[in-house]
């Protein structure tokens, strides 16, 4: 694990920067802080030893071993009958869902960034404060809503609920990206004889990646993950997306197959690490300048 | 929602205020733009909020005699849940969740993290950053696995190994102390968010006022309590806002691994509601659960943005 022993030995001091020769006291401090951070990150990565391990191994039980090295539980995801089908839903619904929340929150943004209209300010507050609602405080009233529009248990009905649960952060995220392009440059496209629509396509878009890649990798993650949702929505298995699905695997005790469960959680960890790897950078800035605008 | 009206006032600063002509040709323009996002936004989320207050005020089932013909029932649901125990433990075991894991756990560890990784002196920043930001990428239900492994009863589990080292025995920690054990997986899920909160808000601290305390003889604690903490209160509560409201929405992490069990001992008020209104199928008591839990989570919300100052 990444728990390298911490060197004690004082950094290199640059030729610039040269200070007083550490005092004890502060090579005690030093030693500390390597220790308390290196213990943080251990107690961060031990849990993640069960999944690791367990997932190439031939022989794998509820408990951390050191593995019979096999691929053979990622074989066996892509191959059951059952599993593949889990990542086909979770990849139908987070994807679909982050195009449509996309397009329309670029559209919205782009109406909250470029106009000034009366109840404006009231939206943007009220997006806001929607974050403050949690979840499981609303999911009730919205099972009973998407059975009576007949959407419970179909994948379309998750679809259209998650991207509108997605939808106040990426209105507000694109708001304050959009709101960053200056308007000469649209203005600039249209005095060329471009529509509205055509200068938003060919100026707008190009210049707002980072914020969309932030928005859409947000929206996928959030999705992706949700658990809350997909279970009281869906009920049939075929439906079932990774999230719930582990959930079901765990749950059978007595026929646990503990190598296939750590191989789905492998299968099921990746993208949303692999899209945070990407976009970090991008995330914060854009999260924060975001907010600061309005 | 009638926000999609076009009015002539006079714009905000920074948009060049535009010919009146021009600008009342936008109205359907910006309803065709912001319409889509209103109509999901409303339908999906503004409306179960306010469904849920009619339902919490009849006894709807899903299933059974009521089921057909829900009654008006006034607030018999409230006075109901407010003079039942499993109810008030719910919100106590909630209270205490949030308080130990995001408001103690995740501030202080994130603090602590924040700081160590803000110093010049300290090498493989990337690495260690990156192992404290793996619990929060990662989905919450892959988490609860690996925290079931860790927790497990078995003697050969990971904390029974890591305890039986020091000669303890074997425990069976989501039975015995099932309420810390899921504060602990808390703390560890959210450490990332606080640090993350933190340096940046360590990185807007002038360096030439700590360099300055420094020189007159402030200790590093002191410096950190007189200089440091006053100037990131605001960044501070902002995160003690965030946090209490996502560590009140939890609810995959503890269902995966008790699911509000041994006995209702960590049946946290999301698990009851959902227990309630979708297992029990009495959805006017899980409704009037969830106006409560809301009318709480606001409370709090306007202490915290009203001790913290933060203008929105």
């Amino acid at each position: 694990m990444a728990t390298a022993v911490a060197p004690t030995a004082p950094a290199p001091s640059h030729r610039k920067m040269r200070r007083r020769p550490l005092t004890p006291l502060d090579r005690v401090q030093r030693t500390l802080g390597y220790v308390l951070i290196a213990l943080l990150a251990v107690f961060c990565l031990v849990p993640f030893a069960w999944v690791v391990f367990s997932a190439v191994d031939a022989n794998a039980g509820p408990n951390v071993q050191w593995p019979a090295l096999s691929f053979d539980n990622f074989v066996q995801f892509f191959t059951n009958r059952g599993t593949p089908l889990l990542l086909v839903n979770s990849l139908i619904i987070s994807v679909t869902a982050t195009v449509i929340n996309l397009a329309l929150g670029l559209a919205g943004g782009y109406a909250l960034a470029r106009f000034r209209f009366a109840g404006r300010r009231a939206f943007m507050f009220g997006i806001l404060l929607i974050r403050v609602v949690p979840a499981p405080a609303t999911i009730v009233a919205l099972y009973l809503i998407m059975v009576n529009i007949g959407l419970s248990n179909t994948l379309i009905g998750l679809i259209i609920v998650e991207a509108a649960f997605q939808l106040p952060v990426t209105l507000w995220l694109l708001a304050g990206t959009i709101a960053a392009v200056p308007i000469e440059l649209e203005e600039a496209a249209w005095m060329d004889g471009n529509s509205r629509l055509q200068a938003i396509w060919r100026i707008v878009l190009p210049l707002v990646g980072p914020g969309l890649g932030a928005a859409a990798m947000l929206s996928f993650m959030n999705v992706w993950g949700d658990f809350l949702t997909p279970l009281v929505l869906l009920q049939s298995t075929d439906l079932y997306p990774l999230s719930i699905g582990l959930f079901r695997a765990f749950s059978e005790y007595n026929q646990v197959d503990w190598g296939l469960l750590a191989a789905s959680a492998i299968v099921y960890l990746v993208p949303p690490a692999v899209l945070y790897m990407f976009v970090r950078k991008h995330l914060l800035r854009s999260s924060l300048g975001g907010a600061v605008k309005g | 929602m009638t926000s999609t009206l076009d009015v002539p006032v006079s714009a905000a600063a920074n948009t060049p205020p535009l010919p009146k002509r021009r600008r009342q040709r936008n109205g359907p323009l910006i309803a065709l733009l912001l319409g889509p996002s209103v109509i999901l936004i409303t339908l999906f989320i503004v409306l179960p909020a306010f469904y849920s207050i009619y339902l919490s005020l009849t006894n709807t089932q899903l299933t059974g005699f009521a089921a057909r013909d829900p009654q008006f029932v006034g607030l018999d649901n409230f006075t109901y849940l407010l003079s039942n125990a499993d109810f008030l433990g719910s919100l106590g075991q909630t209270a205490t969740f949030t308080l130990f894991s995001a408001i103690i756990g995740q501030t202080v560890l994130g603090m602590v993290a924040a700081i160590l990784l803000s110093r010049p002196w300290l090498r493989g920043k990337g690495l260690f950053g990156a192992a404290v930001l793996m619990p929060m990428i990662v989905p919450e239900v892959v988490a609860s696995l690996a925290w079931a492994s860790v927790l497990s009863n078995n003697s050969e589990g990971t904390l029974n190994r890591l305890t039986g080292l020091f000669g303890a025995d074997p425990t069976d920690w989501l039975q015995v102390v099932p309420l810390t054990s899921i504060i602990i997986v808390n703390i560890w899920r959210g450490v990332a968010f606080a640090m993350i909160m933190f340096q940046a808000a360590l990185e807007d601290v002038p360096a030439e006022l700590i360099e300055a305390a420094r020189i007159d003889g402030a200790s590093a604690v002191q410096v950190f309590r007189h200089v440091t903490l006053p100037l990131i209160r605001g960044p501070v509560f902002l995160y003690l806002l965030l946090t209490t409201i996502s560590t009140v929405g939890v609810f995959g992490l503890v269902y995966f691994l008790t699911q509000g069990g041994p006995g209702g001992q960590t049946r946290i008020a999301a698990i009851y509601i959902y227990e309630r209104a979708l297992q029990f199928s009495q959805i006017g008591i899980g409704s009037a659960a969830s106006i409560i839990l809301l009318v709480i989570v606001l409370v709090l919300g306007i202490v915290y943005v009203r001790l913290a100052k933060v203008e929105v």
